[in-house]
């Protein structure tokens, strides 16, 4: 039996004895219910699986760690007030805001960080990694890991600029359907009636395939797809606004629609929207990813996370993982926002407890 | 009035009772040391002010803490059971079958997707006390006791197709379904008018006499305790002022605070008559009819405000008082007739009315707190009124927000950058004021100001608004369905019922008799403090009118 087995059981319970004197009743409970797995794990799967665990937990171990720091980080560096709402933060949230803050570095610093060009052939097709490459060449030999690197830029970047294009129509729209009422509100409605009847994709590869694919027309395509969504919930929050008697108030005094909706229906509806904002960034990211992958987004030899996972499709049929990859930063890149989503939506509402 | 039951035992045993409350990450003592002997049969008021602890304690004697609260020590005994430490599993089983509760808004409390009866019969069948028919023949026979109508019918209906005294009423019998030993009314009647108040009082005391029910009635309503608790509690911040009987309390109370709860209802000022002459009236309301689409809501209603007077507008809730001030407002143009400012014609919609005839007339609301946008400076509220209407800024703004907020009695550097939800419920009510008075109105609508307010904090209000009357000589249309309030401070009173104005003149006439029968059946359902008032004034009205007086 090799050492590593024996350490890996005596730290377990080790710990767990360690938990159970002290009384931690949960983290015990985790513990000890690990090591009874790992008895399991360790007859069927051998050495290996129980190094799998071992990875798994230091991964996570690794994960809470990074979160924990930066967070403290963003505690010491942040103005007052905004420190204590980051204290309060969950570790999820705090990893969600370090992934979110590591995709900006790489989508702004794109050109000195990645070691060779975008579009640069600098080894034979799917050349595996060596020192040179990190994660080995794509299908026509360019280097994968500076290509994800300016994916950050574009793919994140298009997003970005759809998404804010996209709240902008519809928040506006939506702040003065519920703030003027009537027929304004009635027309308003019926076109985001009829933008999301039809269906997105399909919606975009048609207006993508008569006007031609260029970056305008890719945003501006998918902040008409994505606005009608950000209409109807700024609509619904200000529709609870609209009804306060301090908006009755405004209103006798004789303000104008504009000073409504700037100063007495927006600083009470930035919670949601902003929540919203996160949801509606993943939804236009995955659509553009999506486009590209099927050749309408964004076009080579553009570096893009969709087109790229496209690209070396093929490779995964020989068992390689160079098309996750790509794949594997738009997930992260989701999940992330979407932790940091949850946590506003959790301060915002009344989802406590 | 339960003082001649056989000898009670002890029901509820409360001692050294302390609730802490988290906030600001830390937790707070709130409720500091308190003792509670309930016997059976015997009702106990708690009164107070908000935030003494009254619903906090009530709901302890269940053994329950709020969100956020928690018991921190001492002990609670109902029954012979220790409830601190009894298991949740436990205290369910009692709660609902033996310790009943009683919100203060039934409308509220009631799931608005089932029958009244279904969750009436949900208790007694979830405890397997009685089946289903039995609960049900039971439920309508507590329905004819709480004088309900058609008590055989209304449990059928869902909690929006009956009024809020009879769902009030329901609700009551609900808490009785499983004959509890002990029930906690919090507020019960707090959200009603007078008229329906005292049928909902006629039936709880009735049927805690009934069933030899041991009672805690919460309230901040000393006249309503007066009539429902053999024994009070007086509370303030968390801690016990005094105890005593009901008629000692009444007569005797030892304590300053106590007295000083007792005299609020004293704030008096003396009547002022119209101005002589051909004086003009500032706001003359002339023949307006109003509609909500095609339910016509008002019907020929006139009345004249003049200058520096206070007009009180009273009636039960559905008397068309807040809509009158709707279409003074403009956001209710009237269907006919018309409303004349200082003899002008003022348009019907707000939105053709100039910034100045806009800026003479402003509103006070109901509550403060959706009155005051909660993401806005007290700076910026009070300012933009001053800077809207006349171009103040910079360093002269500053000086007319510190004056106003000197005026409404706030120190100015204290509450310049603070936010609605940091004030408490006076202090937002005056930065209320405060908005109106921004705008130099010579009129001003208080829209049951003082309602959602304890009784202090409601006689500071009045004061207030009384001082600024003086010193700036404003009219005041002054809504409210208290006619405690009109009696302090109103001039003249116009008094509405279904739309339509049923009598109006000087508040001293309007006091004497003879009344219109409304009127009359308005002023004699307030409760006075005298313990024996409810008793007298349902023997004169005769028990079968009770329900019908609130049908009106």
């Amino acid at each position: 039996m090799s050492y590593f087995v024996v350490g890996y059981y005596a730290l377990l319970i080790g710990l767990s004895c360690l938990a159970a004197y002290y009384k931690q009743r949960t983290p015990f409970m985790l513990l000890f219910s690990l090591t009874l797995a790992s008895f399991i794990m360790g007859i069927i799967g051998g050495v290996s699986a129980l190094w799998t665990v071992t990875l798994a937990a230091g991964a996570l171990a690794l994960a809470a760690g990074t979160s924990y720091a930066f967070r403290e980080f963003l505690v010491i560096i942040l103005p007052r007030e905004t420190a204590k709402e980051i204290k309060t933060a969950p570790l999820t949230a705090s990893f969600g805001m370090f992934v979110i803050f590591t995709y900006a570095i790489a989508g702004i610093f794109a050109p000195i960080i990645a070691p060779h060009g975008e579009s640069q052939v600098i080894a034979s097709a799917f050349a595996p990694p060596d020192e040179t490459m990190l994660l080995g060449a794509d299908q026509l030999g360019r280097d994968m890991f500076s290509r994800i690197i300016f994916g950050a830029r574009n793919s994140v970047g298009l997003a970005l600029i759809a998404t804010l294009l996209a709240f902008f129509m519809g928040a506006i729209g939506g702040l003065f359907a519920a703030t003027k009422g009537g027929w304004f509100d009635q027309l308003l409605g019926r076109i985001a009636d009829v933008i999301m009847s039809v269906p997105s994709l399909i919606f975009a590869l048609l207006i993508l395939s008569i006007f031609g694919t260029n970056l305008a027309v890719i945003v501006v395509v998918v902040a008409v797809i994505y606005s009608p969504r950000v209409f109807r919930l700024s609509r619904a929050v200000a529709g609870n606004v609209v009804v306060m008697d301090y908006i009755e108030a405004a209103k006798l005094r004789g303000e104008g629609t504009w000073y409504l909706i700037r100063r007495e229906i927006l600083p009470n509806s930035t919670a949601p929207l902003i929540a919203e904002f996160g949801l509606e960034f993943c939804f236009v990211f995955l659509l553009i990813a999506g486009l590209s992958f099927l050749g309408l987004g964004i076009q080579p030899p553009t570096a893009d996370w969709g087109s790229m996972v496209r690209e070396n499709a093929t490779l995964i049929s020989f068992g390689d993982m160079t098309p996750l990859i790509p794949a594997a930063a738009i997930a992260l890149l989701t999940v992330s926002v979407n932790f940091v989503v949850d946590w506003m939506l959790y301060r915002s509402s009344g989802l406590k407890e | 009035m339960t003082t001649t039951k056989q000898k009670k035992d002890i029901l509820l045993n409360i001692k050294d009772l302390r609730i802490e409350g988290y906030s600001d990450e830390k937790w707070i003592e709130i409720v500091h040391g308190i003792d509670l002997t309930l016997h059976r049969g015997e009702v106990l008021g708690l009164i107070g002010e908000s935030g003494a602890g009254k619903s906090t304690i009530g709901l302890a004697a269940m053994g329950f803490a709020r969100d956020g609260c928690r018991i921190s020590g001492g002990s609670i005994e109902f029954d012979g059971m220790e409830l601190t430490t009894t298991p949740e599993s436990d205290l369910r089983a009692l709660r609902g079958s033996r310790i009943a509760y009683v919100a203060q808004s039934a409308a509220a409390s009631f799931n608005p997707a089932h029958k009244i009866i279904d969750q009436h019969t949900e208790a007694p069948i979830q405890y397997r006390i009685s089946k289903r028919l039995d609960a049900q023949e039971d439920a309508m026979q507590l329905y004819e006791r709480l004088r309900l109508p058609n008590p055989t019918e209304i449990g059928f209906r869902y909690p929006h197709q009956v009024s809020g005294g009879q769902l009030q009423r329901a609700m009551t019998a609900m808490a009785m379904a499983c004959r509890p030993d002990l029930i906690i009314f919090d507020e019960p009647t707090t959200a009603l008018d007078v008229t329906t108040q005292i049928e909902v009082l006629a039936a709880i005391r009735d049927i805690v006499d009934q069933f030899n029910t041991a009672a805690i009635y919460i309230t901040h309503d000393l006249a309503v305790v007066a009539q429902m608790a053999d024994t009070i509690k007086v509370l303030l911040k968390g801690n016990e002022v005094e105890e005593a009987s009901t008629v000692e309390m009444l007569e005797n109370p030892k304590e300053d605070y106590t007295k000083s709860l007792w005299a609020v209802r004293s704030f008096q000022r003396p009547q002022k008559l119209r101005p002589g002459g051909d004086a003009v009236p500032v706001v003359s309301v002339q023949n307006i009819d109003a509609a909500y689409g095609d339910t016509k809501v008002l019907e020929d209603v006139s009345f004249d405000i003049y200058e520096g007077m206070t007009v009180a507008v009273v009636g039960e809730s559905g008397s068309g008082k807040s809509t009158t001030a709707r279409c003074i407002t403009g956001l209710l143009p009237p269907t006919k007739g018309q409303i004349l400012f200082k003899g002008e014609a003022l348009p019907p919609s707000y939105k053709n009315r100039t910034k100045d005839q806009l800026r003479q007339a402003q509103m006070i609301y109901q509550m403060a707190d959706t009155a005051l946008n909660p993401k806005v400076k007290i700076s910026e509220i009070i300012g933009r009124p001053a800077r809207f209407y006349s171009g103040l800024h910079g360093a002269a703004l500053k000086n007319r927000v510190d004056e106003l907020l000197d005026l409404i009695e706030l120190e100015p550097s204290k509450y310049y950058n603070r936010y609605p939800p940091e004030l408490s419920g006076g202090q937002k009510q005056r930065i209320g004021i405060a908005r109106a008075l921004a705008a130099e109105p010579t009129f001003i609508i208080c829209d049951e100001v003082t309602s959602a307010l304890d009784q202090l904090v409601a006689e500071g209000i009045l004061r207030l608004l009384d001082r600024l009357q003086k010193e700036l000589n404003l009219a005041y249309m002054f809504i409210t369905h208290d006619l405690a309030t009109v009696r302090s401070i109103a001039d003249e009173v116009v008094v509405m019922q279904r739309g339509k104005v049923v009598e109006q003149g000087p508040k001293e006439e309007m006091f004497q008799p003879p009344h219109h029968a409304y009127t009359d059946l308005l002023l004699s359902s307030v409760p006075e403090m005298d313990p024996n008032w409810l008793t007298t004034l349902l023997e004169e009205r005769g028990v079968d009118n009770v329900g019908e007086a609130a049908d009106v």
